[in-house]
């Protein structure tokens, strides 16, 4: 990260003139008309006919280009592609995580409202490389004016012989259909999207077997998230080498930064990855709201381990770089917290959101999130005692990896760090004396009840 | 050595035989809707998988989903009653109470929370006279604390029965949404720009949004003491 001559350096390159690709400034880009002015489907009508691109080919160059999913876990989409089985006479299935529902990520929602289009394309290039028959649009329930108008563009590739039989005339069939959820936000995790695909209670399965095996109807199904989807077309009309050189080396490509929390330019931003997160906070969003300091960071989303400010100094927006610094890349939803904010009510409602939505089936994560939750509140209130924040971390472990999803980690992540990284505002909420009495015992016994 | 002390059942326990709240002659879908669940059910290799969409349709049609309208749902798709009754029950959309005219999910979510939600929330309860929950005594308003909506950046925000969404909420803004819905007036949808559309196309880039539809990312002022 460190430049030759010691100042931190970006690897999003000269990121200030940068030329949006994802959501271009184009007026009306949601429509199909102005879509196609602007070259839209010319990537679909191209792997489609041109008999050179096998679908393993596109799969190839999707590998190539290092495009690693934005839905949070960053796996190498091309590689994901690749373990679908040979195709055999049993149905395919794609489903297209549209869920979106950690806190502090809303940039898929963007990409649905202005341009809907790319992630269209996007899956139909994803189903000829994949050979599906039937991509699902997960959208969460709450998001139904934004599905309400996907359906209307979704209608007219329909009648205009891109989606459905016989794509524009090459023999080549696939269906989309949108899925409208009802609110549940683990219903994101991808093997939850698929029972509630099925029209089940969203409980997430065991893996393996991975979906690619044994997903939606047991057969063999890909999710990927709807960001992700819409870098393809990019990479099949620039080049996988064109997308492998925007931004980081080790996490390339153009990506959706949400910003949120205590900046003057809040929003959902295009850059390719690897900004500085210093650019991000200064210069792009407008510096930290009323000229204050920076206190903490949320680099994606509500799962991935708080950076105190001291620790963003050169640090990029890539896998690699906040791997070092101790933190995840996520979803790339950034929160900003500014010196007055109070890291304990903070993680306190962090806490109650994880109580809130926890699945239920696996009992560490179940009544974990609420130990946590009441942990947490109990400090908050000034009850706690100093040996809480020993519980908090002894219980942690105890939940992570030992669930059957990774909800359980992504709740235990951010309890964890923010503990051990802002202990000092924890130990100052505690209760000051410890005595280790049998009062004491049944003060704390009754709180917890 | 501890005493259990339970202080409410963390969820509600259903009443096990509620009166119907609607006669078997309102229980049946019109042509329209069966065309619909039709539909649907062509769209999933099993049509089961149809239910939330037939869930939907159903809190469209009698406003929430008491036992007997599950029912209907399960019996339309030819699948046992507890797995209907399940699907409603897991969703936090679904409405197994009866809710007022209008709901306000209000997000408290941290990153709302950082930015006032709380300040919004405990408004709205003040001035409704109603807390998390709980129904206006006229029926017309239910006020509800929901977790993160995905709109973070225009935070504090909420939605208004499960439709628009509206945004960069202030307590003026807020006093402006209830004299509307009281009048019947729903919010339209908002579309929020981007600031890298501001800068590089003016702002607005949907010419089917009207300029009154369209709203910034925006920070709140400070507040004095951020809960
Ligand atoms: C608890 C939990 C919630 C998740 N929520 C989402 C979500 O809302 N949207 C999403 O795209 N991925 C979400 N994911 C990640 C998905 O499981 C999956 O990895 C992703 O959709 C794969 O797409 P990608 O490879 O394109 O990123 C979640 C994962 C977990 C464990
Ligand atoms: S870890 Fe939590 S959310 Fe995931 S399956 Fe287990 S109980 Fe459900
Ligand atoms: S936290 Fe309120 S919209 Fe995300």
């Amino acid at each position: 990260m460190e430049a030759t001559n010691g100042t931190p350096q970006s690897k999003a390159g000269d990121w200030r003139s940068y030329e949006r690709v994802l959501l271009p400034p184009v007026k009306d880009l949601h429509r199909l008309e102005v879509y196609e002015q602007h070259g839209g489907y010319d990537a679909l009508r191209t792997v489609l006919t041109d008999d050179s691109l096998t679908p393993g080919d596109v799969t190839q160059a999707v590998k190539e280009s290092g495009l690693r999913g934005r839905g949070g876990a960053g796996f190498s989409t091309g590689m994901k592609w690749s373990f679908m089985p040979e195709p055999d006479d049993r149905p395919r299935y794609l489903a297209c995580n549209a869920d979106e529902s950690e806190p502090g990520t809303f940039k898929d929602r963007q990409l649905m409202e202005y341009n809907p289009h790319l992630m269209f394309e996007g899956i139909l290039i994803a189903c000829y490389a994949m050979q599906i028959d039937a991509c699902y649009v997960y959208t969460r329930g709450e998001y139904v004016d934004w599905i309400d108008h996907m359906q209307v563009e979704l209608d007219k590739l329909y009648d205009k012989g891109y989606v459905g039989d016989n794509i524009m005339g090459t023999g080549f069939s696939t269906e989309i259909v949108m899925h409208k959820g009802a609110g549940a936000y683990i219903c994101g995790e991808e093997t939850s999207l698929l029972e509630s695909l099925e029209g089940k209670r969203g409980y997430p399965r065991y893996k393996p077997p991975f979906p690619a095996q044994k997903g939606a109807w047991s057969q063999p199904t890909t999710i990927n998230n709807v960001e992700t989807l819409a870098c393809v077309p990019l990479i099949v009309n620039r080049g996988a080498e064109w997308f492998a050189s925007t931004g980081a080396e080790q996490h390339p490509g153009p990506v959706l930064y949400g910003i949120s929390g205590h900046v003057n330019r809040p929003g959902v931003y295009e850059y390719p990855t690897g900004m500085l997160i210093t650019d991000l906070i200064d210069e792009v969003a407008g510096g930290v709201r009323g000229g204050k300091a920076l206190k903490a960071l949320i680099p994606g989303g509500a799962s991935v381990p708080p950076l105190r400010a001291d620790m963003i100094e050169g640090v990029t927006m890539d896998a690699e770089s906040l791997r070092e610094a101790g933190s995840l890349f996520g979803t790339g939803g950034m929160l900003i917290l500014d010196e007055d904010t109070d890291m304990v009510s903070w993680l306190r409602r962090v806490t109650h959101f994880y109580q809130h939505e926890s699945c239920g089936q696996c009992t560490p994560c179940r009544e974990g999130t609420g130990w946590l939750e009441q942990i947490v509140t109990r400090i908050d209130e000034g009850e706690g005692r100093l040996r809480d924040l020993d519980l908090l971390l002894e219980l942690g472990d105890q939940m992570e990896g030992r669930t059957i999803c990774a909800f359980a980690d992504a709740a235990v992540w951010p309890v964890r760090n923010t503990v051990k990284r802002f202990r000092e505002e924890f130990e100052a909420k505690c209760k000051k004396s410890v005595h280790p009495t049998g009062a004491e015992v049944s003060a704390g016994a009754e709180t917890a009840a | 050595m501890s005493q259990f002390n339970v202080k409410r059942p963390i969820v509600g326990l259903p009443e096990q035989d509620p009166e119907p709240q609607f006669s078997d002659d309102e229980l049946v879908w019109t042509d329209d809707e069966q065309a619909k669940i039709e539909r649907w059910k062509g769209q999933y290799p099993d049509p089961k998988a149809a239910i939330m969409n037939v869930l939907w349709l159903a809190q469209e049609k009698f406003g929430w989903l008491p036992p007997e309208v599950i029912q209907l749902c399960a019996d339309t798709l030819d699948m046992d009653y507890a797995r209907a009754f399940g699907v409603a029950t897991f969703y936090t959309q679904y409405y197994k109470e009866e809710q007022g005219e209008y709901v306000l999910d209000v997000c408290t979510c941290f990153s709302c929370q950082m930015m006032g939600g709380y300040d919004i929330f405990h408004y709205l309860e003040e001035k409704l006279g109603i807390h998390d929950g709980e129904t206006t005594d006229d029926g017309t308003f239910t006020l509800k604390e929901v977790e993160c909506l995905g709109c973070c950046g225009s935070a504090p925000m909420m939605q208004v029965s499960n439709g628009p969404y509206v945004h960069n909420l202030t307590k003026e803004k807020v006093d402006q949404l209830i004299e509307n819905l009281r009048a019947g007036q729903m919010p339209t949808f908002t579309s929020v720009t981007l600031p890298q559309d501001e800068d590089e196309m003016g702002g607005n880039r949907r010419t089917d949004v009207q300029p009154e539809q369209v709203e910034t990312y925006q920070t709140p002022p400070r507040a004095e003491a951020t809960e």
